[in-house]
């Protein structure tokens, strides 16, 4: 009868759980994703979650019955059976967690090789380069960039409207080349699911094919200073038309040519230049 | 049995606080090459270090209460609280606490008089605590401390991006102390190998003092590299040298040996609490360690994978080869999963009681738990570049490392408390301490996974009203305070424990003690023992105290093959207990049963 009385709220909190945020459960509360590459990080995690959470309610289940089916009652006398070890068990419970370690490992591999990918020839190429506190965005193939300026935070609403602004076009395969020009940076955009280093003396590459339109946050994820919190930014992706339009805007503007890693308060390390794209693309 | 303790009314010399002058006592403890005083020294400190940790997250709390900076002045001051916050709570509080409880209780469990070196001990102790006092005087420079966090990742804790003296302090500061950790774990290794009593075999140390000397070992192979890394970066910032110069790689040239001492600084600050739990479970359960060798070998295990993981911090720096260190990252679930079982097993099946000391062992139980499990979620890199370096990761960590010291030193505290100074601690009082501190913990955690989740970096001193992070961030900082709060009914219980707890006549206030300590008097004298009993099994102060259940106490003879593999539990040799009554009975009787 007193389980019962444990049980009740207990599965109406559960179904309001699950039906409170349809939406946002049925992708493991993950911000909505919004590149060719969401769905396979969505699955791996709401599966990696189901197992891990079965564990959990396994293990924690076996607690919670020690707890209540062995505690010492008023009237026990003496001692329990002084067992000291059973092996097949302990056999048991070290392999069966290997099995599911090798079957994570599967996907986590399989996974991990689409998302590093930078094999395929990009359809557009933008630089993103780090600096303190803000973003410069060079778009390679159109020959322009947009510095970006930096913003202080107030506590009031109204910021991300002043936030530099990155363009990418719907649905074509983008490559990032993300360097620094003084600290190390992360380019976070919470909706692309993934983030990337910006180090300094390095470039790294990432590629994503943006899928919905739309206006993404992006932040620095790598503690950069002292404004560290103020280094945000914003995605919006476009139709080509509107890309392309924006691009002649920034041409339009003076904007010609990059503003590039020789500008920067650390250099590239010897070698690393070669993974720079060169401007005008192709 | 002529080896009974004689008498247990010596009186307690080991801990010389009453009839003594402030003075003397003053005196005493600062010349003191006593391992209990040394160990006391290190509690004291590091609990101390503790509480200014636990006010800085207060303030980083109550400063993330809302959008805008009400709190600090500037985001730099916030950097330094946060910066300061890990580097005391990782440094200064969780690494030292092992030093303590090793100091306090490794020697009496091995049936030692004292550490093998007491004076190296007593310099590893003024190493850490001027070590510790140095890298947190940056408070006091007109700079303000060291902010570029608490792995000071390179170039941002160069001189040219971080300047000031706060971060010179840090760096030399912290170099010193890791002296003193190294000094100590050379001292715990040579004493375990070389001070145990007749008797006292390796398979029959309690689990507590194989964590120590595992940690120790770990120690060694991990706090050289920071020192050095260290003093690298101190030769950056005062003379000029480029060693950790992007230009040079000098940016991944830190973190590896950042991470390569950080990783097994995670299980350096885990295992001995580990070590604890399980030290305590079996009292609770009066039932003997489920599966021993299992969880020595356990240790083992995660201590030689914990060096070979190190790059699972860096999988967002795109440098690191992911599948090597993702498969090393997940391997160690089965050893610690091997724990956990054999945790289990050992209530399983038990009498048990739930004592303070036991109901923090349970929290630790479900607390670390989910940390492990988010752990898995984070060894897997597609999953780790959404969550690393959100309030995920912090979440994360906090649930490991606050699941794991935290319970389990105030779990250690209520339990030795009588060895310590020989007094119990209020029951009623640590009950609601105990609650307190789980209601406060997990509602400052379990919202920060979601927060992470939804897109809030770790670090950042403000946010957007627009993010959608204010209502989670309340509900943090309320259960911040709340977990704050628990520590006043502790320092009330220390307190009125010092003040009018009758002292504990008994060598054993809870009736199943299992390994030395337990054989000795409430606080130990001197050199710990006036005798020590005959050491046949790894419970030889239950053994001594319920002769008639060590009696029966055998492994049974039925070896089969996978006896063979594993081992039979180490209870008896030939030559130690030819003279025990009883030899010959034991399979086949009424208790025959038992294992």
């Amino acid at each position: 009868m007193k389980r019962r009385v444990l049980t009740v709220p207990g599965a109406v909190l559960f179904a309001v759980i699950l039906s409170g945020c349809g939406q946002s459960a049925e992708r493991g509360y993950l911000p909505k994703g919004v590149t060719d590459q969401s769905e396979r990080i969505i699955s791996l995690w709401n599966g990696s979650w189901l197992a891990a959470l079965g564990v959990g309610v396994l293990v924690w289940g076996l607690i919670l019955w020690c707890v209540v089916a062995y505690r010492r009652k008023k009237d026990d006398v003496g001692l329990p059976v002084q067992l000291r070890y059973n092996v097949p068990i302990e056999i048991l419970y070290t392999v069966v967690p290997l099995f599911m370690i090798a079957v994570l490992f599967a996907y986590t591999a399989r996974d991990e090789d689409v998302l590093m990918d930078t094999s395929q020839k990009p359809e557009v190429t933008v630089n993103v380069v780090g600096k303190q506190w803000t973003w410069d965005f060079n778009y390679i193939e159109a020959g322009t960039y947009e510095p970006g300026g930096q913003i202080l935070l107030t506590g009031k609403p109204g910021i991300p409207e002043t936030l530099p602004t990155l363009y990418l076009p719907v649905n074509k395969r983008v490559e990032f080349v993300l360097t620094s020009r003084d600290v190390i940076h992360s380019y976070w955009v919470p909706q692309f699911l993934r983030k990337l280093d910006m180090i300094p003396g390095k470039v790294n590459r990432l590629q994503l094919k943006p899928t919905e339109i739309g206006v993404f946050e992006g932040k620095c994820a790598e503690l950069c200073g002292v404004f560290h919190a103020s280094m945000l930014f914003r995605v919006q992706v476009v139709s080509q038309v509107d890309f392309d339009a924006k691009m002649a805007d920034l041409k339009a503007a003076g904007n010609i040519g990059m503003l590039d890693n020789s500008l920067s308060r650390e250099a590239l390390e010897p070698g690393q230049q070669q993974f720079l794209p060169k401007q005008g693309g192709n | 049995m002529t080896i009974l303790k004689p008498n247990v009314a010596a009186p307690p010399i080991g801990l010389p606080v009453r009839r003594r002058s402030r003075g003397q006592t003053v005196v005493r403890w600062v010349t003191t090459t006593d391992h209990k005083v040394i160990g006391n020294l290190y509690m004291i400190t590091s609990f101390a270090f503790f509480m200014l940790g636990g006010l800085l997250a207060l303030v980083i709390r109550t400063e993330l209460l809302a959008p805008g900076l009400q709190v600090v002045v500037n985001p730099e001051q916030y950097n330094q609280l946060f910066t300061m916050h890990g580097t005391i709570m990782l440094l200064l509080f969780a690494t030292p606490l092992f030093a303590g409880f090793a100091n306090a209780l490794m020697p009496i469990q091995i049936g030692a008089p004292d550490v093998a070196f007491p004076r190296l001990n007593m310099l590893a102790y003024w190493l850490y605590l001027f070590g510790g006092l140095i890298a947190s005087a940056g408070f006091l420079t007109p700079q303000g401390a060291a902010s570029f966090g608490w792995f000071a990742y390179a170039p941002l804790s160069d001189v040219a991006y971080s300047p000031g003296m706060g971060g010179d302090l840090w760096v030399f500061g912290l170099a010193l102390g890791g002296f003193g950790t190294i000094l100590g774990a050379v001292n715990f290794i040579t004493t375990i190998l070389c001070l145990r009593a007749p008797g006292m075999t390796m398979f029959r140390m309690p689990l507590f003092t194989w964590t120590i000397l595992v940690t120790s070992i770990m120690v060694l192979m991990a706090f050289p590299v920071l020192a050095s890394a260290l003093l690298a970066l101190g030769a950056d910032r005062k003379f000029g040298a480029h060693i950790f110069d992007p230009t040079n790689s000098g940016a991944m040239l830190w973190q590896h040996l950042f991470w390569f001492f950080g990783h097994p600084e995670v299980y350096i600050i885990a295992l001995p609490f580990f070590g604890i739990i399980s030290e305590i479970i079996p009292v609770f359960s009066r039932k003997p360690l489920f599966g021993y060798k299992g969880m020595v070998f356990a240790v083992i295990a995660i201590a030689a994978l914990s060096v070979s993981v190190w790059a699972h911090h860096m999988y967002a720096t795109g440098q690191v080869l992911l599948p090597f260190f993702a498969i090393m990252t997940m391997l160690i679930a089965v050893p610690t999963g091997v724990k956990f079982f054999n945790w289990i097993g050992t209530m399983w099946g038990g009498s048990l009681t739930f004592e303070t000391p036991m109901l923090w062992s349970l929290g630790f139980l479900t607390t670390f738990l989910f940390g492990g499990l988010t752990g898995i979620i984070l060894s897997s890199p597609p999953l780790d570049f959404h969550v690393t370096d959100s309030y995920f990761v912090v979440a994360h960590f906090h649930y490991v490392v606050f699941g794991t010291v935290v319970f389990a030193m105030f779990a250690g505290f209520y339990f030795w408390w009588p060895k310590f100074t020989g007094r119990m601690l209020d029951e009623k009082l640590g009950k609601v301490h105990f609650w307190m501190l789980f209601f406060g913990f997990h509602a400052t955690f379990l919202i920060q996974h979601l927060l992470g989740i939804v897109g809030m970096p770790r670090r950042y001193a403000d946010y957007l009203p627009e993010d959608g992070f204010t209502l989670m961030n309340q509900i943090s900082s309320a259960g911040a305070l709340l977990l704050g709060a628990s520590t006043v009914p502790f320092l009330y219980n220390v307190w009125k424990t010092y003040r009018t707890a009758p002292l504990v006549e008994t060598d054993d206030p809870w009736g199943y003690g299992a390994s030395l300590e337990w054989a000795t008097s409430c606080p130990p004298p001197r050199h710990n023992f006036e005798s020590i009993p005959r050491i046949r099994s790894e419970r030889p102060a239950f053994d001594l105290h319920h002769p008639e259940v060590a009696q029966f106490d055998q492994p049974v003879a039925d070896k089969n093959v996978l006896d063979a593999l594993l081992g039979a539990p180490d209870l008896d040799e030939d030559g130690q207990g030819a003279d025990r009554p009883g030899k010959s009975m034991g399979a086949g009787d009424e208790k025959g049963d038992r294992r």
